[in-house]
């Protein structure tokens, strides 16, 4: 197999994702930051949804639908006879999501510590395309020195006149407020960052009326990931082949890919989408620790997407609809590896309890089911109970996932069904020790 | 659960994330595949199949209400039609064709050529995937719980549940919260359905409820345990679907089957909600609301629903004479003739504020056939209210009325669920609501446009009456207490006159209403008891008595007078249901009949007539009213010329149409007519008209329950919240500064 070419500093959506160089906006500017910003301000909006549309940008906080799409949905003011623009009825929102709380996911917290000022021009010209006057950046209460840096980058981009009233000239006018929320991973699910960003408990609203018609404070208003809408502004100033030479039709372009866990050199990469997952740890990570060999499970898109075993991972592509195809999903692309040393049933109870730590409460399968399966897997990964109480769990599971208001419950059972999936024998052995030790 | 574990079905389709895809529009308007040659519905409807029934469905409708209409159960918990839309305890769900899951039918819009299905293997599973989560954490008290028997739960688990638990995990088990003395809570029963949170938040208007924690862990309550404010607060019973919320005075009293039904009507304001009464063995165990939308909507006033127990104590229960210091009980024949030699000396009478029309009518026919001239009156010392004292806008009309302007008048207190409606207006429809009167809380916001009465000579010149004139349907509220203030007649002509200026009183339309302070006095003015002229009235006949020129005084009934007031040395006969500080000044006393325990017909503030049956019988050797009167009569006699019910409500409905039995439970408004005024609009600013509100009337006062709510009530003012209400002695009757 041949590997793909690593991405030169050119063709990264994130150049100083490693920290390098400069994260203030001199440093940004010198990266070609802001350079041709005045000219997207002028272009009609809707060339702009439509280039997102011909990238196929897909929503890099987990679901992965197309963005382009997601902007069309939102209001835009229409011509009367006489040709003048008739204002929309309500303000509209854009609204970034970076309540980056899913374990194994980092990739949100170095854009905002190391580019910040990527994330600043993406809410301008986001704000632009959609309407917005007023854009709200919701960062995760955890990421404090992470919102500082955000916040030393609005301002010295409002200093330089890329923020506030008529800017650069153009007429077109976008605040932006920064947001800390309070530690609750729910608040990274859509709607329940809106209620937490009106002041109320975050808990998921019904959908419909979805947030492109009724969102923050009932008004259109769009989210997207902190990654999303950073990569925008590059892949309208650059030719649309800039960024689809990267992946495969549908999964084109670059993505961040966190890589921990048993890997020799773990950390945040922007990479070619629909790389290979082998190719991405042994090229860029150094490898599994004790070598491919020694691999026995991947997570391969944040704690909520279900294990590859190995054999699936050694030929799955990094991408939607490859890894949809194998029974999980990118996710957040934050890809958790675990050698033969690692107890897989204790990591995923340990993830089961996250769950039923930050289960909201709202709805009754979740409210109720997800405490009950991570009291099963505590037990029944120790070999405390019977065999077929396996079953029982599995059958809980399906009780839960698809039956709530949000993809909470969805994501909190896919790892524990994964689990079950490949890793049944080794709560059978426990079991049976357990059984014949008694 | 193993043995009738439902077999594991494929569901959902793996969605990547737990962020959904956004998409744009409801469902409502994308049409799904409709199989080719489907004709196409009428104009607002959609097509759509209920378990393979085709049916025309109102746009804009949800699942359920498809459902509903093809005569399908949907079973459910939090989801209520006076509520918003939760959508938390998915025991809705339905599968419907083509969607990857069930979806919640009770928020999901319907659209052209859905397919639901409400039975089919899917649906079934999830809902018993939903019941047996529901019920790990729920405690199996059913045995010692008193919404056994009528809990929402109980009665779906039937349906969904299983015989048996899989659950080997320990219970969640929750701390009860002290909310006050109407509710009781016993929250490891809850299931978190937050129907009472949308209650107190949208119709009640207290933020008071809410949910604290999160996941597993989750309680309701109030933030701060402290006693609910809100005198809609006994509607959570009714809306709670478990054994969370139940009566505190109901607790472990009774089974809801061993109760005996009765339909009744609230008496104890003007809006004449229809209740239900539940007796077992004769003791009123509990009221209920019931239905109807043009009244109560479903809800019932926290003084209606718990001050019950007012009929279980300090009754009269024999008719007592005056021997030397003391009240002593007696024979009706012995009581009756002290009462005959008294009523042989000039005799005037006082009607109190919870008659019905029988009460009303055969009082008044006593007193102009039996003691022919005297003196009697039904309304309070210095009103002269005989021509204007009910609605002319019907109570539903309140959903259309565009601008409001109350007069003295506090909806909140005086008639609450009046005020639920007002606060829909106000919040629902942004209609402008003013007030003339002492500052209040109607929960909503309003205008106060201050508390002189000065304010309405130049009223129509001031903003507000814009407002007025702008509105299609304008009202106007006035309280009927306005009238005691002694220049309430210029008063209500000053109004009149204001409101056929600005619109108010027009073709077609006339929004001026005086809210009256009970059923009872409305009925009483319907049937005109009142000898009517200035010379009799309430203010009139204490001061002859007090002075002597009377020497016989009737009190029938309370909340017209206050004890104190009666200072006269004659003989005072006290004809009632409480041994109040009237009764105990009385040198006889008449047991009469509660409202719980005669057939009666009340007029509400619509005009609206309604019956209310007896529930239970006197108690011992207490008589109907009527009885009383008729029985009384012979022994003098003057026999009163009807000797059953029937007869006197042939009488009744003589006297006035809207007691006809065919106008029973239909909006009669009443001619109303405004009389000149002989007196100058005083300058004295308004005043309260409620100040307690759980004991506004005598026979609230009697009830051990609302001495304690509004105990909590003034500790809530003192701002000593979670105090335990202070104990009471029991029934000793409270002589308070206060008439209605």
């Amino acid at each position: 197999m041949t590997t793909l070419p690593r991405l030169k500093p050119e063709d990264k959506c994130f150049p100083n994702l490693d920290g390098s160089g400069d994260w203030g906006i001199k440093g940004y500017q010198k990266r070609g930051g802001y350079k041709g910003l005045k000219e997207l301000l002028k272009t009609p909006q809707m060339q702009h949804i439509e280039k997102l549309k011909a990238s196929s940008l897909r929503g890099r906080g987990g679901a992965g639908f197309p963005t382009g799409m997601k902007w069309s949905f939102m209001p835009q003011p229409k011509l009367d006879e006489k040709g003048k623009l008739i204002p929309l009825a309500k303000p509209s929102y854009l609204v970034c999501n970076a309540d980056e709380g899913e374990p194994g996911t980092c990739k949100d917290r170095d854009i905002l510590r190391y580019d910040p000022h990527t994330l600043v021009e993406g809410m301008i010209v986001g704000c632009y395309t959609l309407n917005a006057k007023v854009g709200y950046i919701y960062v995760r209460g955890e990421y404090y020195d992470e919102s500082s840096h955000l916040q030393q980058a609005i301002n010295e981009a409002y200093e330089a006149g890329f923020l506030g009233k008529n800017i650069l000239g153009t007429g077109v006018d976008v605040d932006i407020h920064v947001h800390l929320g309070a530690g609750a991973y729910i608040c990274g699910e859509e709607t329940a960052l809106l209620e937490s960003l009106e002041g109320k408990k975050g808990q998921p609203r019904l959908k419909p009326p979805f947030p492109a018609g009724f969102g923050l404070y009932g008004c259109p208003t769009t989210i997207n990931n902190v990654e999303t809408i950073a990569q925008v502004p590059p892949i309208l100033k650059n030719p649309t082949e800039w960024f689809t030479r990267w992946g495969r039709p549908g999964n084109s372009g670059t993505k961040i890919f966190s890589i921990s866990g048993s890997v020799n050199k773990p950390g945040n990469v922007e990479a070619p989408m629909s790389i290979p997952l082998r190719e991405l740890i042994d090229e860029y990570c150094g490898g599994v620790i004790g070598g491919w060999d020694n691999l026995q499970a991947i997570i391969p898109g944040g704690s909520s997407t279900p294990m590859l075993n190995p054999e699936q991972a050694s030929r799955v592509l990094m991408d939607f609809d490859a890894l949809k195809a194998e029974g999980t999903g990118l996710g957040t692309a934050a890809i958790v590896v675990m050698d033969k040393s690692v107890d897989v049933l204790r990591v995923m109870t340990r993830i089961a309890g996250f769950y039923h730590h930050e289960s909201c409460g709202q709805c009754t399968p979740c409210r109720e089911g997800v405490g009950w399966v991570h009291r099963l897997m505590e037990r029944l990964s120790q070999g405390d109970g019977t065999i077929d109480e396996l079953d029982q769990l599995f059958a809980l599971t399906k009780k839960i996932e698809g039956r709530t208001i949000c993809a909470f419950a969805d994501g909190a059972m896919w790892p524990t069904q994964g689990t079950l999936k490949h890793f049944r024998h080794l709560f059978e052995e426990r079991i049976k020790a357990k059984q014949s030790a008694a | 659960m193993t043995n009738k574990r439902p077999p594991v079905t494929k569901t959902a389709k793996a969605d990547t994330s737990k962020q959904a895809p956004t998409a744009p529009v409801p469902a409502a308007s994308t049409p799904t595949q409709a199989p080719a040659p489907l004709p196409a519905a009428p104009e607002g409807f959609f097509n759509v199949f209920v378990d393979g029934e085709l049916l025309h469905v109102k746009k804009g409708s949800t699942v359920m209400q498809a459902c509903t209409q093809a005569q399908k159960e949907i079973p459910h918990f939090c989801y209520h039609e006076r509520l918003s839309i939760a959508g938390n305890c998915r025991m809705c769900l339905v599968e419907i064709e083509g969607m990857p899951k069930p979806i919640a039918s009770c928020h999901w819009p319907i659209a052209e050529g859905m397919k639901i299905k409400t039975d089919s293997p899917l649906t079934i599973n999830a809902r018993k995937g939903t019941m047996e989560l529901l019920l790990i954490n729920h405690p199996l008290d059913c045995p010692i719980c008193d919404q056994g028997g009528e809990c929402t739960l109980q009665d779906l688990s039937v349906g969904y549940g299983s015989d048996r638990s899989a659950f080997h995990e320990f219970k969640r088990a929750v701390d009860d919260k002290d909310i006050g003395s109407k509710i009781k809570t016993v929250m490891t029963r809850c299931i978190h359905c937050t129907r009472c949170i949308r209650f107190a938040t949208e119709i009640a208007g207290v933020e008071e409820m809410g949910a604290t924690f999160r996941g597993e862990n989750m309680q309701v309550g109030t933030y701060v345990e402290q006693a609910i404010q809100s005198e809609l607060s006994g509607n959570m019973i009714d809306l709670c679907p478990v054994g969370a919320l139940t009566s505190k005075p109901y607790a472990y009293t009774a089974r809801p089957w061993e109760l005996v039904r009765t339909n009744s009507v609230d008496i104890l304001d003007a809006v004449g909600t229809p209740i239900t009464v539940d007796n077992r063995h004769g003791q009123v165990l509990r009221t209920q609301p019931q239905e109807n939308n043009a009244i109560n909507e479903e809800w019932m006033t926290d003084a209606a629903r718990f001050s019950y127990d007012a009929l279980n104590t300090n009754r009269l229960t024999a008719p007592m004479i005056r021997r030397g210091k003391e009240l002593q009980t007696c024979s009706w024949p012995e009581a009756f003739s002290v009462t005959k030699t008294a009523l042989e000396n000039p005799t005037a009478a006082i009607l109190g504020s919870m008659a019905s029309a029988e009460d009303a009518l055969s009082f008044k026919m006593f007193m102009d056939t039996v003691l022919t001239g005297s003196a009697y009156d039904c309304r309070p010392a210095g009103s002269h209210l005989d021509q204007f004292y009910t609605f002319n806008t019907p109570l539903v009309e309140f959903e259309n009325v565009d601008a409001v302007l109350l007069v003295g008048c506090n909806p909140r207190l005086e008639a609450p669920l009046l005020n639920v409606r007002l606060r829909r207006a106000a919040l629902k429809r942004r209609v402008q609501i003013g007030a003339i009167g002492a500052d209040m809380d109607l929960t909503y916001p309003y205008q106060n446009l201050g508390n002189e009465p000065e304010l309405l000579e130049s009223f129509t010149r001031s903003k507000f009456a814009d407002v007025l004139k702008n509105a299609q349907k304008p009202a106007i509220i006035v309280s009927a207490s306005v009238m005691t203030r002694g220049d309430g007649a210029a008063i209500l002509a000053q109004i009149e006159k204001i409101a056929k200026k600005v619109g108010v009183i027009k073709e077609n339309w006339n929004g001026l209403n005086v809210l009256a302070a009970t059923s009872g006095r409305i009925t009483a003015l319907d049937m005109q008891a009142k000898a009517g002229t200035p010379k009799s009235d309430t203010a009139a006949i204490l001061k002859s008595f007090n002075n002597g020129k009377t020497q016989t005084l009737i009190v029938y009934g309370e909340d017209t007078i206050l004890p104190e007031d009666i200072e006269g040395q004659g003989t005072l006969i006290y004809i009632g249901t409480h041994m109040t500080a009237t009764a105990e000044k009385a040198d006889v006393i008449l047991p009469a009949a509660a409202w719980s325990e005669k057939s009666g017909l009340y007029a509400n503030a619509e005009g609206r007539v309604q019956l209310a049956h007896a529930a239970v019988q006197p108690p011992l050797n207490a008589k109907e009213d009527w009885k009383i009167f008729r029985a009384l009569s012979e022994d003098m006699g003057k026999t009163l010329p009807f000797n059953t019910l029937s007869q006197l409500r042939s009488l009744i409905a003589a006297k006035h149409p809207a007691y006809k039995a065919e106008n029973w439970n239909k909006v009669t408004p009443r001619e109303t007519r405004v009389a000149a005024a002989d007196v100058e609009i005083s300058a004295r600013p308004f005043q309260p008209v409620v100040t307690d509100y759980y004991l506004r009337l005598e026979y609230l006062r009697q009830s051990p329950t609302m001495q304690k709510c509004q105990s909590e009530v003034a500790a809530a003012t003192l701002g000593t919240t979670g105090t335990p209400p202070t104990p009471l002695a029991p029934t000793k009757a409270k002589t308070s500064k206060k008439a209605a």
